[in-house]
């Protein structure tokens, strides 16, 4: 009888041992999939359990796929590096056919850099801005160009984030340069070597960021749109600015890595993440824009995403981010690297 | 003498030797080879990149200014948290080897380096909280002098030595108190009464007999904080780019392995090379 | 009292709060309510509760001193083993030997840590738990030699060989007469190891694999990625846990004191 109870205890357990994966999940700090509500929910729903890991770059990103097979099962990827990830053969392609809210997804996102020759590598989960926010504090108006950042009276008092890409497509947009095109490099170079002085430190994770803002280290930052909103749910003096010269825009995916053992359960993750019940609740806390239509559609109309990022004017400012080739981005890490050591 | 064990002792020897050394071998010279024979090649042997051997990662080194200035900037930070170590650490190994007594002696001997058993990177983590702007120093200095004092001490450079500086004090303390301690009083006592002046006991006797432990404890601060990444990341801001963290990308962030190889090759060239110019100094001292 | 000495006092009072003061602002800030350090201090105990729940941390706590156990116990046993062969016998390459203890110390533990990484990952056995005992136990390694050659320097070598006359084999003459005397240098030597990997960061940081970080590699990619004071409940409750164990230590064995 005993026995029998054992065993049979046993075979639940191993069961549920097979029902119920813990899922890793690599991403930015604070950027949704690490919601404790909505990974709890799913958790409730799914059995499977949620673990998180964060990089501060997209370099970082790739390394820590590359030295660690196996030990992810989604990754958020910008779309502008997916087709790198695909070619290292660091992702696999996804079944979409299970997931509920896959057909919602925009058509011109599905028919981005995220899927390749017919197959997804990532799904189109979300998109927004990279341009700048201001310490209300520390100014009467919002100002209408990114040329506040070299404005001597905030000189010690602006960061940006500690990136080459982001650094360089920053100063072409300053010296009114096409981001993905950038025709003259040295104009960009000599742009941001005038700024180095003016920034008071980088930042590399959005945490970082609100705590400078909250010293009041900063009068003014560059910054994701999601983020701002954020940083602005959570009491800070933060006013997210489009300037007049325009900004970049980027989409980021999920994806899930090749190497991933438990593909089942990351895809059911990810359609967790797309769905419009989850974003709404999201962007509530702020959020950048949703790559899923029904999602955009049911936020409220005094949200953010649906404010600012819906206003047509703001819309023809924007350049999305293409795909950079490897000596390219060599290229503007060796400027950066550069820049930052003569420090 | 050297080579008389007969087989028996050898054996025991070897026994004794071996596991000790093998892991040595494992964990520290297979890897320092492993790395060298990297340093070589054009891309990790794991990837999908075709590999072939190649200088060029030798070359990337002086193609660019970037990594000697960085290269300078780690030894210069080397050199002057090593000199304020020794400066505000000797002195206070002489008070505490020299002047207190008894069990008082004791007690603050263990108080300061205690903080040495803490972790380093809570105690790099506590300046980035004190320095922070509006943070509590500021604050504090707001007290004593009022009005709108900003320091503006973090993401500086100082930050950097300052935090450096606090990491590794304890080590010159430890290692002068005990080259100090190790004086017989019997001797000072016997300059002075042959009427040598205080400076002249400490530059002629103290000094020279403790020698060996203020540069035991230099060479143990220095060679670490050339390879610093860690501290001039959390408190170095837009400054805090130097040659380790500049190392610690090519494997964390870039993937660019070989140069990695390369770059801490040149790294441990150069530290060896200035401890080699410094030995006739160092070997005075060690005697 | 003369002028000097108490410039002495005066100097070693500042040397003391120069080493305290951050500690301590850090402990506080642990109290402090507020997720972004803002003064004025609020107290409140919420980041401890909150590390209570943190099962990340407190799963990075157990392995790193889990880790720091076992190295300990296994620098310890090799270190011991080859400082007595080391002491005990001559032999040619004895002084190679010695000299081959420093590279672990004395390479920057950058260098020292990605050329691990490297290795282990050319081997196949990649990042992980096994590769970052085997790392540490390798830096432990010549802490424990070191210290417990010095130990031995002070023994009678002609007890050992008293003992030898008496009939003893090699291993009566370790285990009844050279253990018990170098018992505390070994103890000290142990010590010194279990601190070296507690506190190992660079080398741990290269090697752990994600989600299996040790206690200092989570602090350091939370204060990189994203913090709260929860951090500094944790650093709080290592720094209080590390010096009170050298405390306990300290009243057994006199550090650097008169005898």
């Amino acid at each position: 009888m005993t026995k029998r109870l054992l065993l049979t205890s046993l075979l639940a357990l191993t069961a549920g041992g097979a029902m119920a994966d813990e899922i890793r999940v690599l991403n930015w700090q604070g950027y949704g999939t690490d919601l404790d509500w909505a990974t709890e929910a799913f958790t409730e729903a799914t059995g499977h359990s949620v673990v998180h890991e964060y990089f501060t770059s997209e370099q970082e990103m790739l390394t820590k796929l590359r030295t660690n097979p196996g030990a992810y099962d989604v990754v958020l990827i910008n779309a502008a590096f997916t087709r790198q990830a695909k070619d290292e053969g660091l992702i696999g392609p996804i079944d979409t056919s299970g997931m509920k809210n896959f057909d919602t997804v925009s058509e011109s996102f599905k028919e981005g850099e995220l899927v390749i020759d017919g197959d997804v590598y990532g799904v189109p989960w979300t998109w927004g801005l990279t341009s700048f926010a201001i310490n209300t504090n520390a100014f009467e108006d919002a100002p209408d160009t990114i040329q506040v950042f070299w404005d001597p009276a905030h000189e010690g008092r602006v960061s940006i984030r500690d990136d080459a890409l982001e650094a360089v497509q920053f100063g072409a947009l300053a010296t009114g340069q096409d981001v993905n095109e950038i025709t003259d490099l040295d104009v960009v170079e000599a742009k941001l070597a005038e700024l180095m002085p003016q920034i008071r430190t980088f930042w590399s994770s959005e945490n970082d960021w609100n705590q400078f803002m909250a010293a009041g280290e900063l009068d003014v930052a560059t910054y994701w749109s999601g983020s701002a909103a954020r940083s602005a749910d959570m009491g800070l003096p933060v006013q997210f600015v489009v300037p007049k010269e325009g900004a970049v825009a980027w989409l980021d995916g999920l994806s899930v890595p090749d190497s991933s053992t438990k593909k089942e359960a990351a895809v059911a993750f990810i359609d967790w993440m797309i769905d419009p019940e989850f974003y709404v609740k999201w962007d509530a806390e702020g959020a950048p824009a949703s790559a899923n239509a029904a999602a955009a559609e049911a936020l409220p109309d005094d949200s953010f995403n649906k404010q600012v990022l819906g206003d047509p004017e703001v819309v023809m400012r924007i350049q999305f981010q293409d795909p950079v080739d490897d000596a390219t981005r060599e290229k503007y890490l060796a400027l950066w690297q550069g820049l930052k050591a003569r420090q | 003498m050297a080579g008389t064990l007969n087989a028996g002792e050898g054996r025991r020897a070897a026994g004794l030797l071996a596991p000790a050394y093998l892991w040595l071998t494992l964990a520290v010279f297979m890897p320092l080879s492993a790395m060298l024979f990297f340093s070589f090649l054009t891309a990790p042997p794991f990837g999908n990149e075709p590999v072939a051997a190649t200088l060029a990662n030798y070359f990337a080194f002086f193609e660019t200014g970037t990594y000697g200035r960085l290269l300078w900037k780690s030894v210069k930070l080397g050199l002057w948290v090593t000199g304020l170590c020794i400066l505000i650490g000797y002195p206070c190994a002489l008070v505490l080897a020299k002047q207190i007594r008894g069990r008082a002696r004791e007690a603050l001997f263990l108080l300061v380096i205690l903080p040495f058993w803490s972790n380093s990177l809570v105690r790099i983590f506590s300046w980035a909280i004190v320095l922070r702007g509006n943070g509590v120093l500021e604050r504090a200095l707001d007290l004593v002098w009022p009005g709108d004092v900003r320091l503006g001490l973090m993401f500086t450079p100082a930050a950097v030595v300052i935090g450096l500086v606090h990491s590794y004090l304890p080590y010159v303390i430890l290692t002068s108190y005990l080259a100090l301690q190790a004086i017989d009083d019997d001797i000072i006592a016997a300059a002075r009464s042959l009427g040598a002046g205080r400076l002249t006991i400490l530059r002629r006797l103290v000094l020279p007999l403790s020698l060996s432990g203020l540069l035991a404890g230099a060479v143990l601060i220095f060679v670490p904080v050339v390879g610093s990444f860690m501290e001039p990341r959390i408190l170095g801001g837009r400054f805090g780019t130097y040659y380790g963290t500049v190392v610690e990308d090519q494997f964390v962030a870039v993937f660019n392995w070989p140069l990695g190889a390369a770059l801490s090759f040149i790294l441990l060239a150069v530290v060896l090379l200035i401890l080699a110019l410094s030995s006739p100094i160092l070997r005075k001292g060690l005697q | 009292m003369s002028g000097l000495r108490i410039a002495g006092y005066a100097w070693l009072a500042l040397v003391l709060v120069f080493l305290y003061a951050p500690i301590f602002v850090m402990a506080a800030m642990s109290f402090n309510a507020s997720p972004f350090y803002q003064l004025p201090f609020e107290a409140s105990f919420r980041w401890y509760e909150d590390l209570a729940a943190n099962t990340a941390i407190r799963a990075a706590a157990t392995r790193s001193v889990l880790i720091a156990l076992a190295a300990m116990t296994i620098a310890t046993v090799l270190g011991t083993a080859a400082a007595l062969a080391l002491f005990r016998y001559d032999f040619r390459g004895k002084r190679v030997l010695q000299v081959l203890l420093f590279p672990p110390i004395a390479i920057p533990w950058l260098i020292t840590g990605t050329a691990m990484l490297i290795f282990f990952f050319a081997i196949g056995l990649g990042r992980g738990t096994p590769a970052v005992l085997i790392g540490h136990v390798a830096l432990a390694l010549p802490y424990v030699i070191v210290v417990v050659n010095a130990r031995l320097a002070s023994f009678d070598r002609t007890l050992e060989e008293a003992a030898r006359a008496l009939g003893a084999g090699p291993w009566t003459v370790t285990r009844r007469v050279t253990l018990p005397w170098i018992a505390p240098g070994v103890v000290a030597g142990a010590l010194f190891a279990f601190a070296v990997s507690f506190d190992q960061f660079v080398v741990s940081y290269f090697l752990a694999k994600p989600g299996d970080a040790t206690l200092p590699v989570l602090i350091y990619t939370a204060i990189r990625k994203g913090f709260t004071p929860e951090i500094n409940a944790v650093s709080t409750l290592i720094i209080g846990a590390s010096m009170a164990l050298m405390l306990v230590v300290a009243r057994f064995f006199s550090f650097g004191g008169h005898r």
